[in-house]
């Protein structure tokens, strides 16, 4: 160590502090510029997940102050202490100091039971579930697509909303500043409900019925929030997409008596006459063999789909117009069996094929009708 | 001033084997090798416990009605468990006879824990086919699942110690053992006991709780 | 006094061809064998990782059009990383280091010893096997049911049975060599040699060795549940058929918790031996490092069910708050290590620059797990690319940095050849650039929401940027092993000779020749510390008391 007399720091102690301080300023310049804000997540848009963002700030402060102080002796250390030519006799032999060892132990102790008690609050308040929700859905998991059956307070289904994002017509409708109640069920393996603007996902287990409650921010009516499947459920589990769609409850009410209507409506009748052709499509692990396909205008057509999956994956064939209106809406065909769908005659244009329960990624192409 | 290296001094087989019998004295290496890997059986059996008895909270009635008086504990897996236990104690009568060099005990003593040990899993397989004609198999349920898993693994486990009292038996005819040498005789009875308790949990556990 | 350089009868270097290296029984080739057989696994499941990337770079199925392969190459990837890589190579080190330091002519049971090296190879071969059968495992390394279980659109096919099998052979390997390294250090430690004097790599390779004896035996009850469920008609796990399947998570993770510190605590064994020898220092605070391990271990059993916060069917704040209290006595070593550099006369030799990775990558990996740890946040976090940088940042950043510090130091011992510092260094750039470049944007994605598993993402979710970045570091950590063999096959030729004590070492290996002879020593110097090469090299009074 040196003996000299100490008239300004050695060049050692400059160079640790500059790089110790210039630690600090690179992580305060990320924190505080637009790439920082990757670092949260995004805007919360439920009651819980603001809860959850509050904890999470809490745990981000702490963790950016142990970075630095932890990171900064490190940094520090390397620098300041380099062994130098001059560096011939042991620094000194410290072996230990108990009391550093025991503030170094309360202290964390302290730190980490505060955390504890922030999220076992929190966690309270996530976790609560009622027993008199405003909104009561079952989503129903199954391999590789959701499902949402809207209940009544007394747990009877009203409709099923068969379609679960938001692109085709669907996704799982809630008004805003309302509570929902979700309860969620599994046809086959265990999947998760996901929706990360929620801050939130609960495990769909078979055997067992999970639940929890949430409520929609009120300035997030007409948004859509994505979602998927967050637990490996096999081959499919990168499609298995969902939408909430937040909506004022005005236009939830009337989006309700429309789907009950649906469900209670006498089906439409069918297309008849004979098709002018029928077109053949496969379904296989959930992809279309072909995504062109041609058809007469003004004229029934057919399409037969082979649904080569198995029995439990089903798809249709809808039609949706250039404008992603919902055409023709199709009932699904049992993954192992064929069947044909009767479509009514269109006027010449350009149309798109599509199946509601996997719409994405590649069960959908172009229709020219013409 | 450098330490004699005490691994090069008693020397009778190998450098190594020499150290089985630490100057500190304890217990050998064979035998605490045997207790840690006994441990780690030990655990092996508390998953599969803790398998049981989730399974048994689970589903009720337990057991299920079909299989309501299926495993009476008086019978003939009674008549198992008295001979099970009482190999354990031939057994240690014959760690006991070779510690004090009494070699003709020890052989005889060996021997009848084997054919006993040999006896118990005879009558446990002929206890399965009683059981299968009654409609208890693996696939019956979640207790079926279990009971067979269970006692199936302790089989096993039994099995083993059979093959490995063959073992002592054979060496002890040869004449390996003695009153200085009888590491691996010690390490059998450990082993031995262990899957006497196992299997004194089990019964209880299956068949009276 | 000097250090006695030894000239033993046997020659530097390895005598004999192939055949005495298959039969061996002598724990220093042991030792070898097991970090070559880890690094070509390291190779195997580094590629398939590559090949996740590679994918993952852009939006849409460009290069495996097929989900299941993408499935079977993350599930092999994790299985042959944790299971023929980082667990065996921390064990082959120990192997190696474990005997000479406790002054030891070899370990308990050499024959056992061999045999649970020679069990891995063969699980390999088991595990590759389901490639070529038909298709490898491809439900996670996690193998939850009713996924695995054996029905329509879940795992069937042999694949996942020989998964089941390999790993139970690893987990007998494992055990075996636990029960090994427990009788080796209760019972043959040389004179001198006390508990609280062994070197705190030994410790470390003690306090794992018990929770592999107590832990891996449950996650063989588990994966013979799911055989006999698979392929006995078992009722275990299936709730279609009156099982549980949550009853499969906690008895996995029972073992799999405990796992993640057998996959740690010997690298940091590793740095408590590196950080000591390069700083000219003790390492700060001994008998805090022995009760925070111990610590650690005991702890490690009570937070399995972390791994479960979004069941729904875990009692959460208790394993909440044991799951924070852990972070205590880590964050006791992490200050400790700190402390012995602080003071100390730092030499940046490649061993000391791997264990300062460590140590940072280290503090990033504990910091976003206590995320993980505050309950409510973990419903946003788990199952997200943020577990898969945490859990990167600890097993690689942590992990697999201590590793290379291991074997920089470790090599000339090994060898009797220095690796060259300057390749080291590259390696070391290369790696650690590479490395943050991967796994760093992983908690963005995490927080963005993209989950794990996924074979593709859509665009429009705004994850695009990100992945190309991870997909780039991917591919400059595969290039930073370039330097990293070639230092190898050169040093190997043409290294400088190390001598028997390159570094000016603390403890006993350093004591004999490199490499040390078979029976590895001819002389021990007296053991009145921790640091038996430092007192003799120095007089006991420079030392301090002890």
């Amino acid at each position: 160590m040196s003996t000299s007399p100490r008239q300004r720091p050695s060049l050692d102690v400059v160079l640790a502090g500059a790089a110790v301080v210039g630690l600090v300023v690179i992580v305060v310049a990320v924190l505080l510029s637009q790439a920082g804000k990757t670092l949260y997540p995004p805007a919360a848009a439920t009651d819980s997940a603001i809860e959850i963002r509050k904890l999470y700030d809490i745990v981000f402060a702490f963790a950016v102050a142990i970075f630095l102080l932890v990171e900064g002796l490190i940094v520090w250390s390397v620098i300041r202490y380099r062994r130098k030519p001059t560096d011939t006799e042991l620094p000194v032999q410290t072996h230990g100091h108990n009391l550093l060892e025991v503030t170094w132990t309360v202290i964390p102790t302290i730190i980490v039971i505060i955390l504890f008690v922030f999220s076992f609050n929190t966690l309270n308040v996530v976790d609560a579930v009622s027993p008199t929700p405003d909104v009561k859905i079952r989503a129903v998991a199954a391999q590789f697509q959701w499902t949402f059956e809207y209940l009544d307070s007394s747990g009877q289904k009203l409709f099923t909303q068969t379609v679960s994002t938001k692109d085709n017509g669907g996704g799982m409708a809630v008004p805003v500043g309302r509570k929902i109640q979700v309860e969620l069920h599994s046809n086959d393996v265990i999947h998760a409900f996901y929706v990360p603007r929620f801050l939130f996902k609960r495990d769909v287990v078979p055997g067992m019925t999970n639940r929890f409650d949430f409520t929609v921010n009120a300035d997030e009516a007409g948004q859509t929030f994505r979602g998927q499947c967050a637990e490996l459920c096999g081959t499919g589990h990168r499609i298995m997409l969902l939408d909430v769609v937040a909506m004022t409850q005005a236009d939830y009410d009337a989006w309700v008596e429309q789907m009950i209507a649906q469900a209670n409506a006498t089906p439409a009748p069918q297309p008849s006459g004979e098709p002018s052709v029928t077109l053949e499509l496969t379904a296989k692990i959930a992809e279309f063999d072909k995504h062109e396909l041609e058809a007469p205008a003004d004229k029934p057509f057919a399409i037969t789909l082979d649904n080569q999956d198995v029995p439990a994956i089903e798809h249709d064939v809808d039609i949706h117009d250039a404008d992603g209106n919902v055409v023709f809406d199709e009932p699904h065909t049992v993954g192992g069996t064929s069947q044909t769908y009767l479509y009514g005659p269109l006027p010449a244009g350009t149309y798109t094929f599509i199946c509601s329960v996997h719409p994405f990624p590649a069960m959908t192409g172009t229709l020219t009708v013409k | 001033m450098t330490a004699d290296s005490h691994a090069l001094a008693t020397v009778e087989h190998s450098p190594v084997a020499g150290l089985a019998h630490d100057q500190r004295g304890g217990i050998s290496n064979p035998v605490l090798g045997m207790l840690l890997f006994i441990t780690s059986e030990v655990m092996f059996f508390a998953g599969l416990f803790a398998a049981y008895f989730n399974a048994r909270a689970s589903n009720a009635p337990w057991p299920p009605t079909e299989f309501e008086h299926t495993l009476e504990p008086i019978g003939l897996i009674l008549v198992a468990t008295i001979i099970l236990v009482s190999s354990s104690f031939t057994c240690q009568w014959a760690v006991n006879a070779i510690k004090r060099n009494d070699r003709k005990m020890f052989i005889r003593n060996i021997s009848v824990t084997l054919v006993l040990g040999v006896v118990f899993l005879l009558l446990q397989g002929y206890d399965y086919t009683v059981l299968y004609g009654e409609g208890l198999t693996m696939t019956a349920g979640p207790f079926g699942t279990t009971y067979f898993t269970l006692t199936g693994f302790h089989g096993a486990h039994v099995f083993g110690g059979v093959i490995m009292l063959a073992v002592v038996v054979y060496r002890g005819m040869a004449g390996q053992f003695s009153d200085r040498h009888h590491d691996l005789v010690e390490a059998v009875s450990l082993y031995w006991h262990f899957v006497d308790v196992v299997w004194i949990v089990l019964y209880s556990v299956l068949y009276w709780l | 006094m000097a250090t006695h350089a030894l000239t033993p009868a046997v020659t530097a270097g390895y005598r004999g061809g192939l055949y005495e290296w298959l039969t061996t029984t002598d724990h220093k080739r042991i030792g070898i064998l097991y970090v070559i057989n880890s690094f070509a696994f390291f190779f195997i499941a580094g590629l398939m990782a590559l090949a996740v990337r590679a994918e993952l770079a852009q939006p849409g199925l460009q290069l495996l059009t097929d989900e299941h392969l993408y499935n079977q190459l993350f599930t092999m990837h994790a299985t042959l990383m944790i299971f023929l890589f980082i667990i065996p190579m921390l064990a082959g080190l120990g192997n190696f280091a474990v005997p000479l330091q406790i002054g030891a002519p070899d370990m308990a049971f050499p024959r056992i010893n061999a045999l649970s090296f020679w069990m891995l190879p063969l699980a390999g071969v088991l595990l590759l096997a389901g490639f070529v059968t038909g298709g490898a495992a491809a439900a996670g390394w996690t193998s939850y049911p009713p996924l695995t279980e054996d029905r329509p659109l879940a795992s069937t096919g042999s694949g996942q049975d020989l998964w089941i099998v390999g790993v139970v052979l690893i987990g007998t390997s494992s055990i075996l060599g636990a029960i090994n390294f427990l009788v080796t250090i209760f019972k043959m430690r040389a004179p001198g040699m006390t508990l609280f004097r062994m070197p705190i790599m030994v410790w470390t390779m003690l306090v794992t060795s018990v929770l592999v004896m107590l832990a891996t035996p449950v996650i063989t009850s588990a994966l013979i549940m799911l055989f006999i469920d698979r392929n006995l008609g078992g009722n275990f796990f299936d709730p279609a058929t009156g099982g549980n399947a949550v009853l499969y998570q906690n008895v996995f993770w029972f073992y799999s918790h405990p796992a993640v510190y057998v996959m740690v605590l010997p690298a940091m064994g590793i740095i408590s031996e590196v950080l000591p020898v390069f700083s000219r220092k003790p390492l700060f605070g001994y008998k805090a490092f022995v009760f925070a391990t111990a610590g650690i271990g005991a702890l490690g059993f009570s937070v399995w069910a972390h791994h479960m916060f979004t069941t729904g069917a875990v009692f959460l704040p208790f394993f909440a708050l044991i799951t924070f209290m852990i972070s205590v006595p880590t964050g006791v070593k992490m200050f400790n290590w700190v402390a012995t550099l602080w003071g100390g006369q730092l030499t940046f030799s490649t061993p000391l620059i791997f264990a300062i990775g460590f140590l940072t990558m280290f503090l990033i990996g504990g910091i976003n797990g206590a995320f993980s740890a505050a309950v409510p946040v973990d419903f946003a976090l788990h199952d997200t690319y943020w577990v898969v940088a945490h859990l990167h940042y600890v097993l690689f950043g942590g992990s697999v940095f201590g590793v290379f510090a291991g074997v920089y130091y470790w090599f000339p011992k090994m060898t009797g050849r220095l690796l060259d510092e300057g390749l080291g260094k590259i390696h070391f750039v290369l790696m650690f650039v590479g490395f943050n470049l991967t796994f760093f944007p992983m908690h963005m994605l995490g927080l963005a929401g993209m989950p794990r598993r996924i074979a593709d993402y859509a665009s429009s979710a705004g994850w695009n940027d990100w992945n190309l970045a991870a997909t780039i570091g991917g591919f400059m950590i595969g290039a930073s092993f370039v330097p990293f063999l070639w230092n190898v096959f050169v040093s190997l030729r043409n290294g400088k000779v190390a001598g028997d004590d390159p570094w000016e070492g603390n403890t006993l290996e350093w004591a004999t020749s490199s490499p040390p002879p078979p029976y590895n020593f001819d002389h021990l110097p007296e053991i009145r510390s921790e640091r038996p090469v430092f007192d003799l090299r120095h007089g006991r009074e420079a030392g301090g008391s002890h």
